[in-house]
């Protein structure tokens, strides 16, 4: 309990709570990150190895029949852990624009 | 698809391809299947159906670009993690896995060096201090004084001193070499002494690079080459062993290398011919080697000793002994004599107390008391061979066989890397924790020797595995001579909390 508390009052960079809020927002594999965000790729790639490696994100591989269905290359999708989900929150009070700037599904659907 | 367009896919998937070399071995074949798929999509999202523009084609090679980054990122962040290597920083397991490392790279640099391979081939070169060079008194061995006429004399004669005599005799002689290069080769003149064919078995010094020194099977003579001429005639080919020379109206064939050194006899010679019928040769005067027998070996005095013989003329000849011993250590001896100098010399460079009086013995259990002192044992039973290693690459590695120089060599590098190995011995030994063998760390200084005074002064560092903490003062005093081991309890516990624990989580996850 004493760690979640710490967690959510972890201070992420701009870029790195932009990746997340996108994330959020639906954006989940790294080149529709980079347009929605436009961040280049040398910028969202590493972020998201770092925050993949502080397990506020995980990733999993898109099974590879479904790629092939669609007659392309499989693609690595991200997704918000619990614990990134309440750094994600934490940041939004630091950055209070993140969800003006990228709309969470939620805020897309109401 | 265009050839343009082919190309340019083919010149981003180039730039993928380099990127990904910078990535981690095992992270890169996921990277590169990741960085390829979303290539795919970039291309069709900058060139739906095809049709590149400029713009397009500028985005995708900027988002290529960006794979370098993210390889470079994987890459600085793989070292920290990557490796087992890198988890074991400072243990017992690390320390050993280097010192093997060590001891496998000298090891292999003794099996490869030609020099040092050579030396060893040479091996065992010291002479037999049973020999002797029989000459004239006063002759100083400037010049061959014994005749045919006397060694027959001798040799037909029953000996008390002497049970062999080897006989050789100095001449010059033109000589055609075959080489197995294509570079001509022209005649040259060699020093070629004609030696009895028990010459090599009698001075007990081996041939390198051959060994046969009985009659070739061909009928021709055998011929064992002088190291100088070896190297000059021959550019040190190890091969050497078969081919043939011709030396004056004779052809032999080449029987091996003998070292220099271990042949210091009067007489310039760059090749022995072993000849059966040496003593049948041109006539003169020539050198003798005898062997002494046990008799003869007690009327040695300094080295030399008093001969007289009865000539056939019944006149009698003052003859000299002069012992060929060899008065140059072995390397195991040298090695041995630098060890045991170490020794005596490390206390002034370092202290030997291990500080052991002050582990508390409550606090570790026989096993890793054990554990400790076979550690300790382990490390020193590697470095020895390490510097023994080493020292013959430094020695012989680059200098020719035999070599004076060689010997310096070995006696000071031995000596300078048993100093300073066993001060690392002791050092590492000193700063191991006695629970887990791993390195202490994060050394501090705690107190200031001008303010504290009758006060504790000195450095604390601590072992990461969360067991001990070890105060080492900085001036030994009557109440804190040595180092000593604080062992830690569970409540120091918090400070060493592992990956899975959150602690680091939170650090790193503070200044994403």
């Amino acid at each position: 309990m004493a760690r979640e508390a710490k967690l959510t009052e972890a201070k992420l960079s701009h870029t790195a709570a932009l990746i997340l809020q996108a994330l959020d927002g639906g954006f989940v594999y790294g080149f529709s990150i980079m347009e929605m965000t436009g961040l280049p790729s040398g910028t969202v790639y590493p972020a998201m190895r770092r925050l993949e490696s502080n397990e506020l994100i995980r990733s999993n591989w898109e099974r590879q029949s479904i790629a092939d269905a669609e007659q392309r290359p499989p693609r690595k999708y991200y997704k918000l852990t619990a614990q990134g989900k309440a750094t994600l929150e934490a940041s939004r009070r630091r950055y209070p624009l993140l969800e003006r700037l990228i709309p969470t599904e939620e805020a897309k659907t109401v | 698809m265009r050839p343009p367009a082919m190309a340019h896919r083919l010149l981003h998937l180039g730039m993928l391809r380099c990127a990904s070399l910078l990535v981690p071995s095992r992270q890169r074949a996921e990277w590169w299947r990741e960085w390829k798929g979303e290539l795919w999509h970039v291309q069709r999202a900058c060139a739906p159906r095809g049709a590149a523009t400029q713009e397009g084609e500028r985005k995708v090679a900027a988002f290529c670009r960006g794979a370098f980054q993210d390889a470079l990122c994987m890459r600085q962040t793989g070292r920290q993690s990557e490796l087992p290597f890198a988890e074991m920083g400072g243990t017992a397991r690390q320390c050993m896995l280097i010192v093997a490392a060590l001891l496998a790279a000298s090891y292999a640099g003794s099996l490869l060096l030609p020099g040092v391979r050579a030396e060893r081939s040479l091996w065992p070169r010291k002479v037999n201090p049973n020999l002797v060079l029989i000459e004239q008194a006063g002759s100083n061995g400037s010049r061959p004084t014994i005749s045919l006429r006397q060694l027959r004399g001798w040799e037909g004669r029953r000996q008390k001193y002497f049970d062999g005599f080897a006989f050789y005799q100095v001449t010059q002689q033109n000589v055609d070499v075959e080489t197995r290069s294509n570079r001509p080769h022209g005649k040259a003149r060699w020093g070629v002494a004609r030696a009895s064919t028990n010459f090599f078995t009698l001075l007990g010094t081996p041939v390198a690079f051959g060994g046969q020194l009985a009659k070739p099977d061909d009928g021709m003579l055998a011929v064992i080459l002088s190291e100088r001429v070896w190297r000059r005639e021959f550019g040190a080919d190890q091969n050497v062993a078969g081919l043939r020379v011709r030396l004056g109206s004779r052809v032999a064939r080449v029987a091996g290398v003998a070292s220099d050194a271990s042949l210091a006899l009067p007489g310039s010679v760059d090749a022995w011919l072993l000849d059966s019928n040496a003593e049948n040769g041109p006539g003169g005067s020539g050198y003798v080697i005898a062997h002494l027998t046990a008799a003869g070996k007690v009327e040695m005095w300094a080295s030399c000793v008093q001969i007289t013989a009865s000539a056939p003329d019944d006149a009698d000849d003052d003859l000299l002994g002069i012992s060929l011993g060899d008065w140059r250590p072995t390397q195991q001896s040298l090695y041995w004599f630098a060890i045991l100098l170490a020794m005596l010399c490390l206390p002034a460079i370092t202290s030997v107390s291990l500080g052991e009086c002050s582990v508390n013995m409550q606090r570790t259990s026989w096993l890793k008391r054990i554990n400790r002192w076979s550690f300790f044992g382990l490390k020193i039973a590697m470095v020895l061979p390490i510097i023994y290693f080493l020292s013959l690459d430094m020695a012989y590695g680059c200098t020719a066989i035999g070599c004076e120089q060689s010997v310096d060599i070995q006696l000071v590098s031995t000596f300078a890397m048993c100093l300073f190995g066993m001060r690392w011995v002791m050092k590492d030994h000193r700063q191991r924790c006695p629970v887990c063998l791993r390195r202490v760390a994060h050394p501090a200084q705690v107190g200031q020797a001008s303010k504290t005074f009758l006060g504790w002064n000195g450095t604390e560092m601590m072992c990461m595995g969360g067991h001990t903490l070890l105060h080492v003062p900085s001036l030994p005093t009557s109440w804190f001579g040595t180092q000593r081991w604080m062992y830690l309890d569970a409540s120091w516990s918090f400070l060493f909390a592992g990956p899975g624990t959150g602690i680091e989580n939170d650090a790193v996850a503070g200044v994403l």
